[in-house]
């Protein structure tokens, strides 16, 4: 439950603190706040509350539209990769609640993406 | 050395005991398989303190022993790598599909396997975890029988089982040995067949069989090459599957098998895969399973266990997490003893040719530290420290066209080199840009930086090199003369190789029809096993290169004869 609060406590304080944080910075639970989408969109209604995984992801993010969106990024795209195609485990580098990570960079040392 | 095996083969499988080979049989003495765990434990009731004393003093009668409810046991501790089964109830299946054969994952073994079982007529299911068929590598080779005379083919045989130490099955070699031929062509043509990118090179990328053959004897190889990179052997199992699916391969991507489904006998019936949206399917097969779903790099637990050596070393591959152990594990099957056989190998930082070139090397902390005739396939074993992690750099100077010109490999030159060259702007032609790691620098400090090791023991180390180069008597590590040359002229030269784990290439224990055999040396019926997830096929501390594409050839070759194999099974 504390780490229950403490999203509720931070969502909200960010919220109020919006117009100065840079998007860059943003975590996804706010960008997702702002879009008006629910904890249960990703969590379900349940109680115990459930693990996101990648399906829910892609339930409102088609990958290949998004894969299409981003085709242009330098110097590959992320979501179209020779791995696992557009498949890739979003969650291995979107968190939600954390700060993002580029799980490509401990084999490709030289690409510094910047994951939102 | 305990004689337990005989005594237990003798009680329990006579008639067999007598064709066992020594590599079997020494399987099945110090593999890991469930039944091993049960003897090992009942030995005594102290646990692991009596469980290492001789497995053979030990009567074959088990004791009631309680097997963790969750995980396998090895010597009475609990192995987290070896999840048990969970039981899923008839109701939880979402839908139940039958096929004569199912081939689990599409890789270099499995594509292979499901193509040539669905041209012996049988219908397959190829069950892959990722989003499509996905392998790695260029060059995957076979024996030309046609222009090879037998007594070469065996010394190469031969050969082969020297690289393993000779803790591999003979048997198997020599399955790939007078098959290899065949597949390999087979492979080729059918890449092709999907619009894939391969060539057969023939013996020419074959340097490091020279010397195997006797004076006078034929020994030629048909060398597949899916390439030049980025276009790899991924790309060409892309390729096959295209021709897999038109000859009427059913794939099912994104469904990892999770669990066998057996009989009480043991007879493995199919499989029970699970679908990103977490529901589980069946797929039973008629004729049989076979198992191609790669090595376990990415289970942490396994490598500790099977090769503490690779502790500290980065991995190439992902999702390799050794599924395939576990469910043979279960099935009843034996996992080849501790003392695994690794890959780990950088191809890609600068040129493949120059990379057994003796030139000076330095570790991370920019010190010499090894003879540098030792190959880059072996030098992981000098660098497997925390620190280090399988990094080192070669080193030379404006002068190296020259200086190397009479040794073994082909140079570069310094325009060629560009290439490798992240700092050198312009596109990137025939390599991996984001893995090239080869540097130019003015002076050595420089140098130092752009290779990541300390500048002023690379410096120190540098002068040491070339007094000693100039002494022709290489005091610290025994290097020969001829391969001493100084690093004086700028400007100078660094190829940052960093040893990750390509493969790891022990696996279960099979008979020659690649059919899994219990830990009474007895056939799994319905149960086969292809690629790195095979056991048998290696057993030295490292991976041999004497074969350029022994792995890959292996792979197409044993999936290619085992699709056809259990294709010609009875239902
Ligand atoms: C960068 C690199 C370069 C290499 N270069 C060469 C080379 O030039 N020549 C050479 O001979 N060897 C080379 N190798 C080694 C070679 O790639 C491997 O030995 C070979 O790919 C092994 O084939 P495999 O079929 O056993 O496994 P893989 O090709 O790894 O295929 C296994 C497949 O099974 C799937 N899978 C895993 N678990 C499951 C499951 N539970 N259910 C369903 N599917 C599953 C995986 O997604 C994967 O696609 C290289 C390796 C690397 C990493
Ligand atoms: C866009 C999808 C998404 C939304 C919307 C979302 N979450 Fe999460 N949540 C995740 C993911 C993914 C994780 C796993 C950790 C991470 O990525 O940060 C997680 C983890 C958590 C956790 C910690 C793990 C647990 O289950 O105990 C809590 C608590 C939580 N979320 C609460 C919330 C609450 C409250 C909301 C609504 C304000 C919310 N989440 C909205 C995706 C989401
Ligand atoms: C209920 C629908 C919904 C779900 C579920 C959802 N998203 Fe989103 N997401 C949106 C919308 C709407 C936006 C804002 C518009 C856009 O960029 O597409 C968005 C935006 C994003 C962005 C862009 C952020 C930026 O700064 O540009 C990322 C990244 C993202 N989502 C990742 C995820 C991940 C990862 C998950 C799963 C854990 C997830 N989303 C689940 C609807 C959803
Ligand atoms: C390798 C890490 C990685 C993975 C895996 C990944 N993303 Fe992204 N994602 C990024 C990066 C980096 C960006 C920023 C793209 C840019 O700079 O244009 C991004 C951007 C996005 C955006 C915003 C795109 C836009 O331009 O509006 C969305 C939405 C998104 N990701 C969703 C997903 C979803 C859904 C998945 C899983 C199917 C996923 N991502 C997988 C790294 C990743
Ligand atoms: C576990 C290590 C590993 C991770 C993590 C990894 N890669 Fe790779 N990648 C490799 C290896 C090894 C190669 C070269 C051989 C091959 O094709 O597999 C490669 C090659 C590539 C190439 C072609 C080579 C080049 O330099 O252009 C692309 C593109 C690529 N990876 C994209 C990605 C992306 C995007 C991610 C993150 C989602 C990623 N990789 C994560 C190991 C990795």
């Amino acid at each position: 439950m504390k780490k229950l609060t403490v999203i509720m406590l931070s969502l909200a304080m960010s919220i109020i603190a919006g117009s100065v944080m840079a998007k860059g910075d943003q975590l996804l639970d706010q960008t997702h706040f702002e879009k008006g989408i629910k904890c249960a969109s990703c969590h379900g209604n349940a109680e115990p509350r459930e693990a996101v995984t990648m399906m829910k992801c892609v339930q409102c993010h088609n990958t290949e539209k998004l894969a299409k969106k981003t085709q242009d990024m330098q110097p590959t795209n992320v979501h179209n990769n020779r791995h696992f195609g557009t498949e890739s485990d979003c969650l291995s580098c979107h968190h939600v609640h954390q700060t993002s990570e580029n799980a490509c960079v401990s084999c490709h040392p030289r690409w510094g993406f910047k994951v939102p | 050395m305990s004689n337990g095996v005989k005594n237990k083969m003798s009680k329990d499988n006579s008639s067999k005991s007598q064709e066992l080979d020594q590599y079997t049989a020494s399987v099945l003495q110090n593999g890991i398989s469930r039944r091993s765990f049960l003897t090992r434990a009942a030995i005594g009731t102290g646990g692991l303190a009596v469980a290492g004393l001789g497995v053979g003093t030990a009567s074959a009668t088990t004791a009631p022993v309680v097997v963790g409810e969750q995980f396998g046991e090895v010597g009475g501790a609990t192995v987290s790598f070896l999840p048990k089964p969970i039981a899923i109830a008839d109701a939880d299946i979402a839908s139940t599909q039958t096929f004569d054969v199912i081939v689990v994952g599409a890789g270099a073994s499995g594509v292979p396997a499901a193509l040539s079982a669905r041209e012996a007529g049988a219908s397959v299911a190829c069950l892959q975890k990722q989003a499509f068929a996905v392998s790695q590598g260029n060059t995957g080779s076979g024996v030309d029988l046609k222009t090879s005379d037998k007594s070469a083919v065996e010394a190469l045989v031969n050969r082969l089982m020297a690289d393993n130490q000779h803790r591999s099955h003979p048997g198997l070699i020599r399955k790939w040995a007078y098959n290899s031929g065949e597949a390999v062509s087979w492979t080729i043509d059918r890449i092709k067949q999907g619009g894939g990118q391969v060539e057969d090179q023939g013996t020419e990328p074959q340097h490091g069989i020279h010397g195997i053959a006797d004076k006078g004897d034929r020994l030629n190889f048909v060398t597949s090459f899916c390439g030049p990179k980025p276009y790899t052997t991924g790309d060409g199992m892309r390729a096959l599957a295209k021709t897999a699916e038109k000859a009427g391969v059913k794939f099912f991507y994104n469904t990892p098998a999770k669990q066998l489904i057996q009989d009480k006998s043991g007879k493995v019936l199919g499989v029970i895969a699970q679908t990103r949206d977490g529901k589980y399917h069946k797929f039973m097969a008629k004729k049989g399973v076979i198992l191609s779903s790669g090595d376990y790099q990415n289970n942490k637990a396994m490598c500790d266990f099977f090769i503490p050596d690779l502790k500290n070393f980065e991995r190439k591959q992902q999702d390799r997490t050794g599924d395939g152990f576990a469910m043979a594990y279960w099935a009843g099957g034996v996992i080849e003893p501790v003392g695994h056989t690794k890959m780990l190998h950088d191809f890609d930082a600068g040129p493949a040719s120059m990379c057994d070139m003796p030139f000076l090397v330095v570790n991370r902390d920019g010190k010499r530290f090894v003879n540098e005739t030792v190959e880059m396939s072996l030098m992981n074993n000098y660098l497997k420290d925390e620190h280090n992690a399988g990094h080192y750099s070669q080193v030379f100077d404006a002068d190296y066209m020259t200086q190397a010109k009479d040794w073994p490999g082909h140079l570069y030159s310094p325009e060629e080199l560009k290439n490798y060259m992240p700092e050198e702007p312009g596109e990137k032609k025939g390599v991996f840009p984001s893995i090239a790691n080869t540097y130019k620098a003015d002076t050595l400090e420089e140098l130092a930086k752009k290779l990541e090791c300390d500048p002023k023991n690379f410096v120190a180390t540098v002068k040491r090199y070339n007094e000693l180069c100039k002494k022709g008597k290489d005091e610290d590590f025994g290097k020969k003369a001829s391969r001493m040359v100084p690093v004086l002229k700028p400007p100078f030269y660094g190829i940052h190789r960093r040893m990750r784990i390509s493969t790891i290439c022990s696996g279960i224990l099979v008979n020659e029809n690649h059919q899994v055999l219990d830990a009474d040396g007895k056939e799994i019926p319905g149960l086969f096993i292809v690629g790195n997830l095979g056991g048998g096929f290696y057993g030295g501390v490292d991976y041999p290169l004497t074969v350029f594409g022994l792995s890959l050839g292996r792979c197409y070759t044993f999936g290619y004869l085992a699709g056809k194999y259990v294709a010609g099974l009875k239902a």
